[in-house]
């Protein structure tokens, strides 16, 4: 699913010459759940944006899908990261003007959809994380783990083939963060997603089929966790 | 495509900051209707007073006002026989001696406004045949008729000029006779008085002019031959349209000077609404980074920012021309040689509504395309 060969990522900051990825090779394959665990700084979030398409490696090659995303134009990108991903927020980024069902019926917009599948599906996704009785709540009206819980089905509506999260439990309460978890685990494990999450919690880690550690841009050690499947 | 309901829920999360944008614009589309509508009044009522058919005869020299020329009263006369193509209504030819003279109208409760005067014979009628009495009769000898806008040149109340009301001119007391009408032009904020009173009012002996009404416009070669070869009569033939042209270039710098004011506050607007919308759309820089990290293009969120601040600008439209209906259509607006009728024509109103787009497209593009020019990562972390 997910193939990176020697990636980089440089950038200029000021004077300097900032790499917070450094010839970076990982390979993911289709249904895992994978954690990215770092300190702060260590470039898991870079990697992150790589992956998901937000953000272009400065060389090397980022196979998704068997399409090498690393050499897509902007355009190109937005159009894949709205077919192939989904992204999950430490913070949520629900859109506050609009209500739960509408957050989640942005991805469908930029689709062929009708009003009745878009409809069918807003209503399936909210379904499965739980919040069909919130679909018309704002988020200024839900709690930080049904504002995720949205979040998350935002992410999957459209029903991409890979799910990122940046830290998506870092902003809740425990009971709220093993809910999110456990969703995490089951869309894995039941639908075949591919997913890479950034945590700095080893509670959440523990929830991945695997773990990787960055420092300094560079990938450090691994720790198959398969047990908590 | 972002819904619209994405835009329009948007202009109410800050309602202060909505009411600035609606009532900045409002504020600006009003100007340029007022400044269009004034424009276009004075601009029309001095172009509708011109007859290309009516020719003056007026002294050598005094192409610009019509005031200061004198000629013989015996022209009247002299022309009607000598230039041919005047029209003739039952035998009697379209030839108007006339007497244009300014100065003070006082009516019976001692208020004063200065107006241009018009000495005139009934044949006036014939020459002018826009001049339709509304009420009461032409004015004999000690009595004025007065134009339906004359009270608002003369700055006096409407219910003092009503036939049979009492004024003074200079210090000749007169009667109304009549109320007249003559859509469109300058005449109608004219008094009319008989040409014998005027010569005494005027204390002159001679007249300002003659005008002719010619059956064709075409025939104005034989009225200007005539001017030519009568050097005894130091005399000028102009077209009558001609001559409120020229008067409409007089007041062309007061135009463009409108213009060029309503022109700079809509521009000081358009940089105000620059910070306005900058400081709308900087608050949502993560959520426009949120939208791109979807799958939204930075065309279709900077559309939607558009939209946004178009609706506040055209709802600002709106008010504006609820307000200049109310305000301004109807009005009538005193200048130096009379009056006009503010009018809220569809052109004025399609002058606001260009205003007001063009108000929030210009506003909205610069803090748009600032607001969507951060990289993804570093947006989706502010």
């Amino acid at each position: 699913m997910i193939s990176c060969k020697s990636i980089s990522k440089s950038y200029r900051k000021g004077a300097n010459t900032v790499t917070p990825l450094e010839n970076l090779n990982l390979e993911v394959p289709r249904g895992e759940f994978l954690a990215l665990m770092g300190p702060s700084g260590s470039g898991k979030t870079t990697l992150l944006n790589l992956i998901s398409g937000i953000d272009t490696p400065s060389s090397g090659t980022l196979v998704i899908d068997g399409q090498n995303i690393a050499d897509f134009s902007r355009k190109q990108l937005t159009k894949w990261r709205s077919q192939k991903v989904g992204y999950i927020f430490q913070l949520y980024h629900l859109i506050p003007v609009l209500t739960a069902f509408e957050n989640v019926e942005l991805p469908l917009l930029i689709t062929s959809l009708s009003r009745a599948e878009r409809r069918a599906k807003v209503e399936e996704a909210l379904d499965l994380v739980g919040l069909m009785d919130r679909s018309h709540h704002t988020p200024a009206e839900l709690s930080g783990g049904q504002e995720q819980r949205v979040a998350i089905a935002r992410a999957l509506v459209a029903d991409p083939p890979l799910l990122v999260a940046d830290e998506p439990t870092g902003d809740l309460d425990r009971e709220s963060a093993n809910g999110i978890l456990a969703l995490l685990q089951s869309f894995a494990r039941e639908n075949g997603k591919t997913i890479v999450m950034v945590t700095h919690d080893a509670r959440a880690a523990a929830a991945a089929h695997r773990t990787l550690h960055l420092e300094k841009g560079v990938l450090l050690s691994e720790d198959p966790n398969l047990t908590s499947l | 495509m972002l819904p619209l309901t994405y835009a329009l829920r948007n202009l109410f999360r800050d309602k202060p900051r909505l009411a600035q944008t609606v009532g900045g614009s409002a504020l600006v589309v009003l100007l340029v209707i007022a400044a269009t509508a004034l424009n276009g009044g004075m601009k029309q009522v001095l172009s509708a007073s011109g007859s290309e058919k009516n020719i003056i005869l007026l002294g050598a020299g005094s192409e610009e006002s019509i005031q200061r020329s004198e000629v013989s009263p015996l022209l009247g006369g002299i022309a009607e026989a000598g230039v041919r193509g005047v029209s003739k209504t039952l035998g009697r030819p379209a030839a108007s001696v006339e007497i244009h003279y300014m100065t003070y109208l006082t009516d019976k409760e001692g208020r004063k406004g200065q107006g241009l005067f018009r000495g005139v014979t009934p044949r006036a009628l014939l020459v002018h045949p826009e001049v339709r009495l509304l009420e009461g009769a032409f004015p004999r000898s000690g009595e004025v008729m007065v134009g339906r806008l004359a009270w608002r040149k003369l700055g006096i109340p409407e219910a003092s000029l009503k036939p049979g009301a009492s004024v003074t001119i200079d210090r000749s007391p007169m009667i109304v006779s009549g109320v007249f009408a003559a859509p469109g032009t300058v005449m109608e904020s004219e008094v009319w008085a008989a040409l014998g009173d005027l010569h005494m009012l005027a204390q002159r002996q001679t007249v300002s002019c003659v005008v002719l009404r010619m059956d064709d416009a075409a025939n104005f070669p034989d009225a200007d031959l005539f001017a030519q070869q009568r050097l005894d009569l130091e005399l000028t033939a102009l077209r009558e349209s001609d001559y409120y042209a020229a008067l409409s270039s007089f007041f062309k710098p007061l135009r463009v000077m409108t213009w060029i004011t309503a022109g700079l506050i809509a521009a000081g607007a358009v940089f105000g609404g620059f910070n306005t919308l900058y400081a709308a759309f900087a608050s949502r820089i993560r959520e426009l980074a949120t939208l791109q990290a979807i799958g939204y293009g930075r065309g279709a969120i900077f559309l939607s920012l558009v939209q946004e601040s178009l609706i506040a600008c055209l709802a600002g439209t709106l008010v504006a021309s609820a307000v200049a209906l109310f305000l301004l259509d109807g009005r009538t607006i005193p200048f130096s040689i009379g009056a006009f009728t503010v009018s809220v024509t569809p052109q004025v109103a399609l002058a606001g509504l260009v205003t007001g787009i063009l108000l929030g497209i210009l506003g909205a593009v610069p803090p748009a395309i600032r607001c969507l020019r951060p990289p993804l990562p570093k947006a989706l972390r502010s």
